[in-house]
């Protein structure tokens, strides 16, 4: 009798140990550098982290307005010794930090957004954004008037530059003629500079505003003097219902579930990824009613390109502001190159300072 | 009805308990403001005081973050007591960072002994300086110290900004400066994460006590107080403290800069900027102005800086609760200081 | 720079000035019964919550602008009662004010960032506003711009002009006198506080309201502290507080102008502007009038009968 409870128990015990150890959940982290209320950068992290958050087995928790720097080193080792499993850091001044912690904590998986240091247990990620904002580029520059772009920018970083570029590319392959001004406003987030920022740009003729900011203020400009814009991150319309054409938007979602899906299953490894329209981490917001279905047309199909692999949109021969060309024809820009862009295609008119 | 009355100077631990009950009750305030978000203030409280002195690492973290608090406040303090307001700490932090950068970017290959105290004697000389001038413009021209050094913490920061963005900017093209050498780099004390300007830390704030104590300066400075004209009258050369003050706080400011950038980031960038500045102002007015208390001051508000981020990791509160919570401290102790100088009594009827 | 860039950018300085107006006014309306508030920063963020929480909810621009004047005054009490009441230093509870008020604000404010409420449109003036050149600058604005056109002449009738205006300003030059004639100088410096912290909330309102109709962390960006040194280079009167006024919102809206007509210097250097440009006008306005035209009991407490 003995021996059969003992052979029954042997059985049943590794069973139940695997069941337990699946019903321990995933703690995972999110850091974000900004409000999440915001309709912008951090906001859209935020929106994905309450969809991982409905997935079995995970349970997740944030902090959010956490300054870059020797505070942001804190909060990601203070999560670490709360054994989050998981922690993903959503700006690129968390980099040095995290790198720090994950050198303390081997046990733990760190993923850090936008930026390019990497260890055995951190990896990076970020999103190619600038294939919608070549679309909204696009858009803006079909619906143009007096071919002047204005766009409201936050900082001086290769991310917005390459956006700019990557914009004016998309606004010139429709209007070869077209000029994007850019102002820097050195805010991630102030409506009232950034609606400043955007009425000077009108100012000087822009007719098309467009943004590389978290807060709908150059909307609100632009909806103001009846020209149109583009919005950024999120889909902006409800705040400038009559300008707003379309928004190159994030939706970290997908990539979100993937690597939760990799850390439960041990299969993460580390990497740079960076996923685009085909992944379906970035895309372009609805179109406004105002958008005409021809312009409609040439964009979706552009963007079916990108998606099949077919555009890569810096491709050669481009040449920057003082002419020179950067990038040889026939060749597409590496991933290396684009990271570290710092310099503004033909077309742009400002500085990278 | 009550009169109110002037004490006779009061001895030091009245001051003290009524820092404390007043900064409990603001305390106590904030935490029932908690109540708005949904979170219970008994929560709040655990989370607070756990978070802040719950175990090594977090005792570690305090001590991290009242370094640089606490050289600050004590260059705040030097320079209230003579009722010139510096609000520039902030500024004249960067700049110290500023100063320090310079030399690590420019000296790389020197030996760290040489090399880190060349890059302190940079931070205290440009944060010196970003304290002379507003006290030059005051003594001068009558310029508002108050406005002309808040003016100032808004330069340096976009100072530090054009540096960042233009000539010190790192190759790979983000705003900031490229990592300094191994030798620029203000260790860590033995396996603990808290940096040797902890030792700095010690031993300026005995020196400046031992100045206040026991030297010609520091006799002087206690003689003038809060009252100019009677200073003047009585011989002492205002004037020539004033500047000296300013330019102290500067340079400790700096110091503390230099820190920041050596130890915590190992390189400058805009992210440098905490608001240390600010509370150190908060910090020098709790330990009413006096060196020997700032210690206890700042390690308390970085306590608080500390609990406040675990407040937001755990149960999810905004941020700007440890600004209400300074604030509030703030406003409590001045109202309880009232207490110190008067009394109430029972109003006799003629 | 030709005519077509300067008008936008006299109109735009306008309506940045406005916020500042509107708060430098209440500043000197403090510190003419000889409070000095350096709080002003955390009083606008608290007003400028105020309204935008009252606009979401009762859709009244209106009402919302009213319930920012008020929410200011109501903030600005505290520091009446910790330096009329308490003795309390006023620098530092303007300090503390400041810390308290943004905090305050950026905190119960937190769910609100991303929001819009209902404000207050450009409302130009029939006739007036097709004036060439002074048209789009003065009479193209919003209605609260409109209003700010009649605060500084009501202020100068008000201080100059009236006996409750004169009572207040003896308690900022001659508070021992003033009391000894009659005068209750604590309770002027009272109305000083608060309805100077009534015009902050003011200011405040306006940033949510009519100049963007959002709200984020510290929307204010240190306006107030601006409005600090404006009163010291308006040397305390209100017509030329209101000129400071515009000209820092001029040189707020220059920065970003420059930008846009393409100019190659660094976006930082050109930030710097307004805070370089606050230091020179009071090195300047200090240097020439050697007679301080600042109420002479300024920031010194009314100290208890014994």
């Amino acid at each position: 009798m003995r021996i059969i409870v003992l052979c029954i128990m042997l059985l049943v015990a590794p069973t139940a140990c695997l069941s337990l150890a699946a019903e321990r959940e995933l703690k995972v982290g999110f850091i974000y550098v900004s409000p999440v209320g915001d309709a912008g950068w951090s906001h859209a992290h935020e929106q994905a982290r309450q969809a991982i958050e409905a997935l079995d087995g995970v349970s997740t928790s944030y902090v959010e307005a956490v300054a870059e720097g020797p505070d942001s080193e804190r909060v990601i080792q203070t999560m670490a010794r709360k054994r989050f499993d998981l922690i993903f850091a959503t700006s690129f001044g968390y980099m040095d930090s995290m790198l720090k912690v994950a050198r303390q904590f081997p046990n733990t998986v760190f993923m850090h957004c936008s930026g390019f240091k990497t260890a055995a247990n951190m990896g990076n990620y970020f999103g190619r954004i600038y294939q919608p904002r070549y679309l909204s580029g696009m858009v803006a520059g079909a619906m143009s008037k007096t071919g002047v772009l204005g766009y409201v920018a936050a900082f001086p970083i290769p991310e917005v530059i390459r956006g700019i570029n990557a914009f004016t590319l998309g606004a010139r392959s429709v209007n070869p003629q077209a000029t994007v001004r850019v102002v820097w406003t050195k805010t991630w987030y102030d409506p009232a500079k950034e609606k400043e920022a955007a009425k000077s740009l009108l100012d000087v003729g822009a007719d098309v505003i467009a943004q590389h900011q978290d807060s709908p203020g150059p909307q609100e400009a632009a909806q103001e003097r009846g020209v149109y814009s583009i919005g950024y991150n999120t889909d902006m319309s409800r705040f400038a219902p009559k300008a707003h054409l379309t928004a190159p938007v994030w939706n970290w979602t997908p990539y979100y579930r993937q690597v939760v899906e990799q850390v439960q299953k041990g299969t993460w490894k580390p990497s740079s990824d960076w996923p685009g329209l085909a992944e379906g981490v970035v895309d372009l917001a609805p179109f406004g009613p105002m958008v005409p279905p021809a312009v409609r047309e040439r964009v979706q199909a552009k963007r079916a390109e990108i998606v099949a692999g077919r555009e890569r949109i810096f491709t050669g021969p481009i040449a920057d502001q003082a002419g020179t060309v950067r990038i040889p024809a026939g060749a597409v820009a590496a991933d290396q190159e684009l990271l570290g862009m710092n310099w503004f295609v033909q077309g742009v008119v400002g500085t990278t300072e | 009805m009550l009169r109110v009355v002037r004490r006779p100077a009061s001895p030091g631990w009245r001051g003290a308990l009524v820092v404390s009950g007043s900064a409990l009750l603001a305390l106590a305030g904030s935490l029932l403001l908690l109540g708005v978000q949904g979170v219970s203030p008994l929560a709040g409280l655990k989370v607070l005081v756990l978070g802040a002195f719950g175990s090594a690492w977090a005792i570690e973290d305090c001590l991290l973050k009242a370094i640089p608090l606490f050289l600050c406040s004590l260059g705040v303090a030097v320079a209230f007591r003579l009722q010139i307001w510096n609000i520039g700490a902030e500024g004249q932090f960067a700049l110290g960072a500023i100063g320090a950068t310079w030399v690590a970017l420019s000296l790389p290959g020197l030996p760290k002994v040489v090399l880190l105290p060349l890059m302190i004697t940079a931070a205290c000389l440009a944060g010196g300086l970003w304290g002379l001038i507003p006290a030059i413009l005051r003594q001068r021209l009558g310029a508002s110290e108050i406005i002309v050094t808040l003016m100032g913490n808004y330069i340096a920061i976009l100072l530090l900004e054009f540096l960042v963005y233009g000539v010190w900017k790192d190759p790979s093209g983000f705003p900031m400066t490229p990592a300094f050498a191994d030798a620029a780099l203000l260790g860590t004390i033995g396996s603990t994460s808290v940096n040797w300007g902890l030792v700095h830390c010690l031993v300026l704030g005995a020196a400046v006590w031992v100045l206040f104590r026991f030297s010609r300066f520091g006799y002087e400075l206690r003689a003038c107080g809060d009252n100019v004209r009677a200073a003047r009258y009585a011989g002492l050369p205002y004037d020539r403290l004033a500047l000296l003050v300013m330019v102290l706080g500067g340079a400790l400011a700096g110091w503390a800069g230099c820190i920041e950038a050596s130890a915590s980031l190992g390189r400058l960038q805009p992210s440098i900027m905490a608001g240390y500045g600010y509370t150190a102002i908060v910090v020098a007015w709790l330990a009413r102005l006096s060196p020997l208390y700032i210690g206890l001051s700042a390690f308390l508000l970085a306590a608080l800086r500390v609990g406040v981020e675990h407040l937001q990791l755990d149960l999810q509160v905004p941020a700007a609760f440890g600004s209400i919570i300074e604030g509030l401290i703030l406003l409590t102790v001045l109202a309880g200081s009232f207490f110190l100088t008067y009394r109430l009594v029972p109003a006799r009827r003629p | 720079m030709n005519i077509d860039l300067l008008v936008p950018l006299f109109a735009a300085a306008v309506v940045s000035g406005t916020p500042l107006l509107y708060a430098t006014l209440g500043e000197l309306c403090t510190e003419k019964t000889g409070v000095l508030n350096l709080g002003v920063e955390g009083v606008m963020l608290v007003g400028c919550l105020a309204a935008f929480v009252t606009a979401r909810l009762t859709g009244s621009p209106w009402l919302a602008f009213a319930a920012a004047g008020l929410a200011g005054g109501l903030f600005a009490s505290l520091h009446g009662v910790v330096c009329l009441l308490f003795q309390g230093n006023q620098v530092v509870s303007g300090l503390a004010l400041t810390l308290l008020g943004t905090g305050l604000a950026n905190y119960l404010g937190t769910g609100l960032v991303g929001q819009a409420a209902p404000g207050f449109a450009p409302l130009p003036i029939p006739g007036l506003a097709g004036i060439p050149v002074l048209g789009p600058i003065l009479f193209a604005h919003d209605p609260l711009v409109y209003l700010s056109y009649l605060l500084p002449p009501l202020f100068w009738l008000f201080f100059t002009k009236t006996r409750p205006g004169l009572h207040l300003r003896a308690a900022g030059e001659f508070p021992g006198a003033a009391t000894a004639a009659g005068l209750n100088a604590v309770a002027c410096r009272w109305v000083g506080v608060v309805a100077g912290g009534f015009f902050m909330g003011l200011g405040g309102a306006y940033l949510s309201l009519a100049y963007t109709h959002l709200w984020t962390n510290n929307l204010t960006a240190g306006r107030g502290w601006i409005a600090v040194a404006l009163v010291i280079f308006a040397f305390w009167r209100p017509g030329r507080a209101a000129f400071g006024a515009y000209l820092f919102g001029g040189i707020m809206a220059l920065q970003l102008r420059l930008q846009a007509a393409g100019t190659t210097l660094p976006s930082s250097l050109l930030l710097m502007l307004p805070y370089v440009l606050t230091v020179a006008v009071l090195v300047f306005s200090a240097g020439r009038r050697r007679t301080a035209p600042a109420p002479a009991a300024l920031g010194v407490n009314i100290e208890p009968p014994a």
